[in-house]
């Protein structure tokens, strides 16, 4: 997809949810408020346009934390772009989910 | 965990592993995964005191999968519909036999050919031919012969009536003088035949009455609809207008623009050696009734004996589907001989519904037979009877023509296509590559090779039909190949 291809409102939500660091799909429903049934699906649609990618938790920290691992999304340079674009389209996005927010959790996966 | 964070999140798996039933099998396994740790998350790590519990959680994977089998149906909707898949090729013939039933009901000609006979006692109407003559397209009874009958074959025929085709210069005052072909007929023609004439006025006289076709109303006379009941002259005797005949309602051998019914001294005062067309309505206790084609003889006056073949009107209405079929069995004689028959070697696959396989790709050649027939059929019959309607024998020729041609490169191209198909996904084999070297044949093979673009397999085509490859053959792939096809990949989008 190209970096100024439209989002949806939600699309755009999730992007910049992830681009805050709520980089688990719970996480982003808990941010942007959308419901299951939204989130996830949206989130295989951007992972297909190549908007974000997708990568399991390593399985040794899940073992050492005894849980099974979680799988965690980033954005793309496309994604990083296409939100940017969107950034114009809707400026209240930046303020509704502001970054640096859950940046911590980002880091400590 | 307390007992009933425990429950919460006992409960939270059997929905998520529910829910999974409705995923893609495929995908199923990494869904569960992503669902599982998200609960298991949940239940360990409450952060806030508003955030839902994990069975809440559980049932957002309902509408999860919901959607994920949504998306997947969408794309392989889009996928079937994409050049080379066989949903598309179905389509493509699916238009073209619409097109050419649109087009057979747009030109009257052809619609009247196609359609049944709209009068459902025509089935035992016979049209009487002098034995020896091809069929019932020329002028073969005598007039004597119908004056003869009408008095002698009574216990055979209920009815009998006569016409012979003539083209007449038809004169009515504020019209420009017409020439039409004229069926000039019995009185008791219309009721022999049981045609409906709209607009016929009770006779007058002695005159002639004359009905007219509507196209002939039509372009003759420009529809005007006052010309009913005014006389015209024709070979200077005044004849009635009596009436129109109404549309496609003439089935009989030979078109006429308009039908003269003499009375019987009219028709008397012709030669007796004239020849007409001599239709008949057999009479229903006299013998079962007969089908199709049958001959029968009649004694003359004289003492002789002569033949004479009656041929049912059904049967000479369905002279366009026996033309076709004769087409149809002339181009399946021929085709062996402009390419192979064989489809191919294609080996069986194990565990994936063999015979399914096979069956679906038998079914869509069946298919594409049917709609290849169906289609050539109505255009060569509305190429044939909508411009040649008023010329039966030439329209018979002209069906024959393009119908035997089109289905011979018909069925030529039907066997080509299946053979460049994947008999797993029905799509066009893509890629071809030259293999091998001519010079190099001995216990080895050259040949083309294409392969489905998903990674079903490898078709392999020999350039030079051995004893031991004599026919293209299909080498099956596991499904360790797929990731090395891209296109396999993409038709999955919610793969991870």
């Amino acid at each position: 997809m190209a970096a100024d291809a439209k989002l949806s409102h939600t699309a755009a939500m999730i992007l910049q949810a992830i681009h805050a660091g709520h980089i688990y799909g719970f996480s982003v429903m808990q941010m942007t408020g959308l419901p299951s049934g939204t989130v996830y699906p949206a989130m295989r649609r951007l992972e297909r346009d190549s908007l974000i990618v997708s990568k399991w938790e390593q399985q040794s920290i899940a073992d050492r934390e005894q849980r099974p691992p979680r799988k965690y999304y980033r954005l793309t340079r496309t994604g990083r772009a296409t939100l940017e674009a969107a950034w114009e389209r809707y400026p209240l996005l930046a303020r509704m989910i502001p970054s640096g927010e859950a940046e911590a959790e980002a880091e400590r996966v | 965990m307390t007992a009933p964070r425990f429950r919460s999140a006992f409960t939270a798996q059997l929905n998520v592993r529910a829910a999974s039933l409705l995923v893609p099998r495929r995908d199923r396994a990494a869904w569960v995964a992503e669902w599982l740790g998200e609960i298991h998350h949940l239940c360990h790590f409450p952060e806030e005191d508003d955030a839902p519990d994990s069975i809440e959680f559980s049932f957002g994977a309902f509408p999860d999968a919901f959607w994920i089998r949504c998306d997947l149906l969408r794309s392989h909707q889009f996928a079937r519909l994409q050049s080379g898949s066989a949903a598309r090729c179905l389509l493509i013939l699916v238009s073209m036999a619409f097109a050419a039933v649109l087009l057979g009901l747009a030109l009257p000609g052809a619609r009247s050919a196609l359609l049944p006979l709209r009068n459902r006692s025509s089935a035992d109407l016979v049209v009487i031919s002098s034995s020896g003559y091809a069929g019932t397209e020329s002028p073969s009874i005598r007039l004597s012969d119908y004056e003869e009958w009408t008095g002698n074959a009574r216990a055979l025929f209920s009815r009998i009536a006569f016409y012979r085709r003539a083209i007449k210069g038809v004169y009515l005052a504020h019209h420009p003088a017409a020439q039409l072909v004229v069926a000039q007929a019995s009185p008791d023609l219309l009721e022999v035949l049981n045609l409906p004439v709209s607009g016929a006025p009770a006779a007058e006289g002695h005159r002639p009455r004359l009905i007219l076709s509507r196209n002939a109303w039509r372009a003759f006379y420009r529809g005007d609809p006052g010309i009913v009941g005014h006389t015209a002259d024709i070979d200077g005797r005044p004849v009635l207008i009596a009436g129109l005949l109404p549309d496609n309602a003439w089935r009989l051998p030979g078109k006429v623009d308009a039908v003269l019914l003499e009375d019987a001294p009219s028709l008397a005062a012709l030669p007796s050696t004239t020849r007409g067309f001599v239709i008949a309505r057999i009479r229903s206790s006299a013998f079962p009734p007969p089908r199709g084609r049958w001959r029968t003889m009649f004694e003359t006056r004289d003492g002789i004996t002569r033949h004479f073949d009656c041929f049912t009107l059904c049967q000479l209405q369905g002279q366009p589907y026996l033309v076709f079929l004769f087409s149809l069995l002339l181009a399946s004689l021929a085709l062996p001989a402009t390419t192979a028959l064989p489809l191919g070697d294609y080996p069986r696959r194990r565990g994936r519904l063999p015979a399914m396989l096979n069956a679906r790709r038998w079914l869509f050649l069946a298919a594409k037979f049917a709609l290849v027939v169906l289609s050539v059929g109505l255009c060569s019959a509305d190429l044939a009877y909508g411009f040649h309607a008023n010329d039966p024998a030439t329209a018979l020729y002209i069906q024959l023509g393009v119908a035997f041609p089109a289905l011979l490169f018909s069925f030529r191209w039907m066997l080509q296509d299946q053979r460049r198909r994947c008999p797993e996904c029905l799509r066009l084999l893509s890629n071809p590559a030259r293999v091998g070297q001519a010079s190099c044949n001995f216990l080895s093979w050259n040949g083309t090779e294409l392969f489905c673009s998903r990674g079903h397999g490898f078709l392999h085509i020999p350039e030079l039909p051995t004893s031991w490859f004599s026919t293209q053959r299909w080498l099956c792939l596991d499904s360790s190949w797929l990731c090395l096809f891209p296109e396999n990949c993409s038709a999955s989008p919610e793969m991870v």
